[in-house]
């Protein structure tokens, strides 16, 4: 339910029969009695299948009725992209038996098929093989531009797993099969909406900062070259110290980003997982596309342009304060290196949105570290030992003891900072998005106290089902209806399923497994 | 929140539930607000401001001229010598002269400059051994690899110093006299040392050193520049501390320029003595310049460039313009900002989904 907020679609692959899963639905609010219809299909042939799957897709898209059922036990979604389906503003459901879902499955049905299913709110499939599991992993993935999450607990979710782009394993009850074919695995399905809602979403946003500034950073530092080439005759003439180059992506400004990329949290979990919308932009690859890509490196280039031109203007005519030249190669390099340096780093401080202690270690420690190592490198010892390797003897001490070139640093940092930092201002306050919205709203109520979302708890009273979901065998029946095991155990009543008492009956298990909401999304 | 409920059997492999772990490390979560952004905006157009109007303050009272002497009057004479590489042997001298309006106050340095030529090539910059320059015998025998051409003559004796840098040293050298109003001309003592960087005098260029030996014997075996009269241990020989590859001149070029047009530093007015101990006084000037140094292969030109300084370095414009303009677009950004902020920004935020 909430993972439907997300835009995720919710699809049900199990083996168990037609009432039981959709007992299972209901429960979990993926069926619903306010839902406009639900479809059944169960033909036995491939023209019954195709005459119902047809007929289905016309009533949505205006015309006839059908109605089905089925059940529930696993779920397998994928998120839509295209906007028709969001054009269809009445909910459906649609339910496959497994014999069904082989005919739906051939090539000539299988178009049909997935756009009637793209068509429903849920899709529940029941008496289905692993085998047809996969193959609807494998159907959704091929036509669908749409990633697939395929989640489940036994032996014979594996293929299913193993075909989705992303596998989940529960591990647990059923053994470890699942979980050791799958990419992430944990112990119960409801840690499925953690893991999406908060931790995928939190991938997503950290990878995209991270590579964005990683593109702004690199450009930053070669584009000088670039500008360079006008004044040294294009000979190749590096601006910096051959040091610096080696060092600068290795030890001056690696740590930052990458504690950005394992730390940053731009809404932290308990308002990830009450907007669920936040999920969107990942799934709309809104953080990182072309257009990201050539702002990142516009704003790279803006920046090295400025990174050279302003030391440049400032030193072409400088002498020390002693009179003794200062306009040379050396000096200049030095300069522009800490430029960078301090650019770089006040653009990641800029771009980090939540400082732990060890962002402001890795921060001003690289800062530290890039002047502790450019005065060591520049001092007399290590031009001792190799004259030839460390030429920029004495210059970090003399350029930097300067203060008209502290000056030039100071005015450089300014005016590469200032821009962006008023754009991203004007972003926010002009267009806030929805993430702006929620960090504001954290700002603002420092302690709010966690609400959990259940939601679909809410919802649940609304559910007017009683299931006696016992209907698998005809004995059964008699011995529930003469009370012979009500004192043993107690009937399950899958209206609320959270309060399924201890209950031998194997059905009852499985309701409760099912009442943790499993969600997948893409 | 940590896994509270697992599975019977797998606590023993459940992830800590520490800070770190659990991604709950307690952190500041900065957000780019009004409150913040628009006063820090005007923060810096004021600082900017403040220091731009401070340098161009201090600019203004330095004072500085220049005259270019490539061809000028009878210099051309010797700029024509100058282009047949065969006259290279002979000595030209030429006078230029030119008048300060206001006397110069305070300390006066000398520099000549040099246009168009590319110290910041990069076989150029890399065509010298500085182990042979900090005196490494093994070196002084047997330079670097990176001095070819420039590394052995055609005898096969290393050159000291080797490589294109120290080849190309530039060699005028420069008398100035000031002629005062009775028409008496008085030399202007010019210090010509002190004008390197201590680490390079100190540090970066050494002499070999054998005890017992002089300076010649000590580079004996090796010889000297293509381009140069005179081998290094003759640079100075009457100071010890100047000669070598510790001499002034030398280290001074040495130190390649970052941009084509430039000028290192020459001499530095002694003003122990009158007329000179308060400056350069108003008057007329003539230079007399043994000009050796070749331009024209490059089109470049040559000048001298006399310069009174402050903290700040000699008369550099650029820098406070350029903290001015930013000071006053940071000014303008601000107030765009915060027209933006006030008509748009103070409601549209805080909506709840």
């Amino acid at each position: 339910a909430c993972l439907g907020l997300a835009d995720i679609k919710i699809w049900v692959l199990t083996g168990d029969k037609l009432e039981t899963a959709m007992n299972i639905g209901y429960s979990c609010n993926m069926l619903r009695d306010d839902m406009n219809e639900v479809f059944v299909i169960s033909g036995h042939t491939l023209l019954e299948v195709q005459q119902q799957l047809r007929s289905a897709k016309e009533h949505i898209l205006g015309l006839s009725r059908v109605s089905s059922a089925g059940d529930v036990e696993k779920t397998d979604m994928f998120a839509e992209d295209s906007v028709f389906e969001e054009t269809i503003i009445a909910e459906y459901a649609l339910v496959i038996n497994g014999h069904s879902l082989a005919h739906a499955l051939e090539p000539q049905l299988e178009h049909t098929l997935l756009d009637l299913a793209c068509l429903c709110k849920t899709v529940i499939c029941c008496r289905v093989t692993p085998m047809q599991k996969a193959q609807v992993v494998e159907l959704v993935k091929r036509h669908k531009r749409a990633v697939t999450l395929a989640i489940g607990d036994g032996a014979n979710d594996v293929s299913m797993i193993k075909t989705a782009h992303i596998g989940v394993g529960i591990s647990g009850q059923e053994g470890m099969q699942a979980a050791l074919a799958s990419d992430y695995s944990f112990a119960q399905f409801r840690y499925l909406q953690r893991l999406l809602l908060v931790h995928g979403r939190w991938s997503y946003f950290r990878m995209c900062n991270f590579l964005c500034y990683f593109f702004y950073k690199n450009f930053a530092f070669t584009l000088v070259h670039f500008w360079y080439g006008f004044f040294c005759g294009f000979s190749a003439q590096t601006v910096y110290d051959q040091w610096f180059i080696t060092l600068f992506n290795i030890v001056y400004t690696s740590l930052p980003v990458l504690a950005m990329g394992l730390f940053d949290q731009d809404v932290n979990d308990q308002n990830s997982l009450r907007y669920p919308s936040l999920y969107k932009p990942g799934q709309q690859n809104l953080l990182f596309n072309k257009r990201q890509f050539f702002m990142c490196t516009l704003q790279g280039m803006g920046t090295s342009f400025l990174l050279f031109f302003i030391p440049y203007g400032a030193f072409s005519v400088t002498v020390k304060e002693d009179g003794s030249n200062f306009s040379d190669q050396q000096a200049f390099a030095v300069t522009i290196a800490t430029s960078l340096v301090i650019v770089a780093s006040v653009q990641i401080g800029l771009e980090t949105h939540y400082w732990t202690a060890v962002n402001h270690l890795f921060i001003w420690g690289s800062l530290t570290v890039y002047f502790a190592i450019l005065f060591a490198m520049q001092s007399n010892g290590m031009f001792g030992i190799f004259p030839s390797n460390f030429p920029f003897i004495g210059t970090a001490r003399n350029c930097l003891s300067e203060k008209s070139v502290w000056l030039v640093i100071l005015l450089t940092t300014v005016v590469c900072v200032v821009p962006g930092l008023a754009v991203s201002f004007l972003r926010v306050d002009l267009f806030p998005t929805l993430t702006d919205k929620v960090r504001h709203l954290q700002q603002t109520t420092k302690r709010q106290g966690p609400q959990e979302q259940n939601l679909r708890r809410v919802r649940r009273t609304s559910s007017r089902r009683s299931a006696y979901a016992f209907s698998h065998q005809q004995g059964y029946g008699e011995l529930i209806t003469s009370g012979k095991n009500m004192r043993t155990s107690t009937v399950s009543s899958a209206r609320s399923p959270q309060r399924t008492p201890h209950s031998s009956n194997w059905i009852e298990n499985m309701l409760k497994r099912k009442n943790e909401v499993s969600c997948i999304s893409v | 929140m940590g896994k509270e409920k697992a599975k019977s059997g797998s606590l023993a492999r459940r992830p800590d539930n520490s800070a770190f772990k659990q991604q709950r490390l307690p952190a500041w979560s900065p957000m780019l607000t009004a409150n913040t952004v628009l006063p820090f905006f005007y923060f810096m157009s004021l600082i900017c401001m403040l220091l731009g109007v401070w340098l161009l303050l201090t600019v203004q009272s330095t004072q500085e001229i220049k005259v270019d002497y490539t061809h000028a009057g009878e210099c051309n004479v010797c700029f024509e010598i100058r282009k047949n590489m065969s006259n290279a042997g002979e000595s030209c001298i030429c006078t230029v002269e030119f008048s300060i309006e206001k006397p110069f106050k305070g300390d006066v340095f000398f520099y000549y400059g040099l246009q168009n030529f590319h110290q910041n090539l990069r076989r150029y910059m890399d065509s010298r051994d500085d182990a042979q320059m900090v005196g490494w015998k093994e070196n002084l025998k047997n330079p670097s690899i990176y001095c070819e051409p420039f590394k052995k003559d055609q005898n096969g004796l290393p050159i000291a110093p080797c490589g294109a840098v120290a080849n190309s040293i530039f060699n005028d050298s420069f008398t100035l006299t000031y002629i005062d109003s009775s028409g008496t001309e008085h030399k202007v003592p010019l210090l010509r040392r002190g004008i390197t960087w201590y680490t390079d005098k100190n540090v970066k260029f050494r002499n070999p050193k054998v005890d017992n030996l002089t300076l010649a014997q000590v580079f004996e075996g090796t010889t000297k520049p293509l381009y140069w009269q005179k081998p290094v241990y003759e640079l100075d020989p009457h100071q010890a501390t100047n000669n070598g590859f510790i001499n002034d001149d030398l280290i001074v070029w040495m130190r390649e320029a970052a941009f084509p047009n430039f000028k290192k530093l020459y001499g530095i007015l002694y003003r122990a003595n009158k007329p000179f101990t308060k400056g350069l006084p108003a008057g007329n000037y003539k230079i007399e310049i043994s000009y050796n140094f070749p331009v024209q292969y490059f089109r470049g030109r040559k000048q001298v460039v006399l310069t009174t300084l402050t903290w700040f370095g000699g008369q550099n414009h650029f820098l406070p313009i350029a903290y001015l303009v930013t000071s006053s677009l940071i000014l303008l950004i601000a107030v765009v900002l915060t027209v933006v902020w006030l008509k748009f920004g103070k409601n549209g935020k805080n909506m709840e989904e």
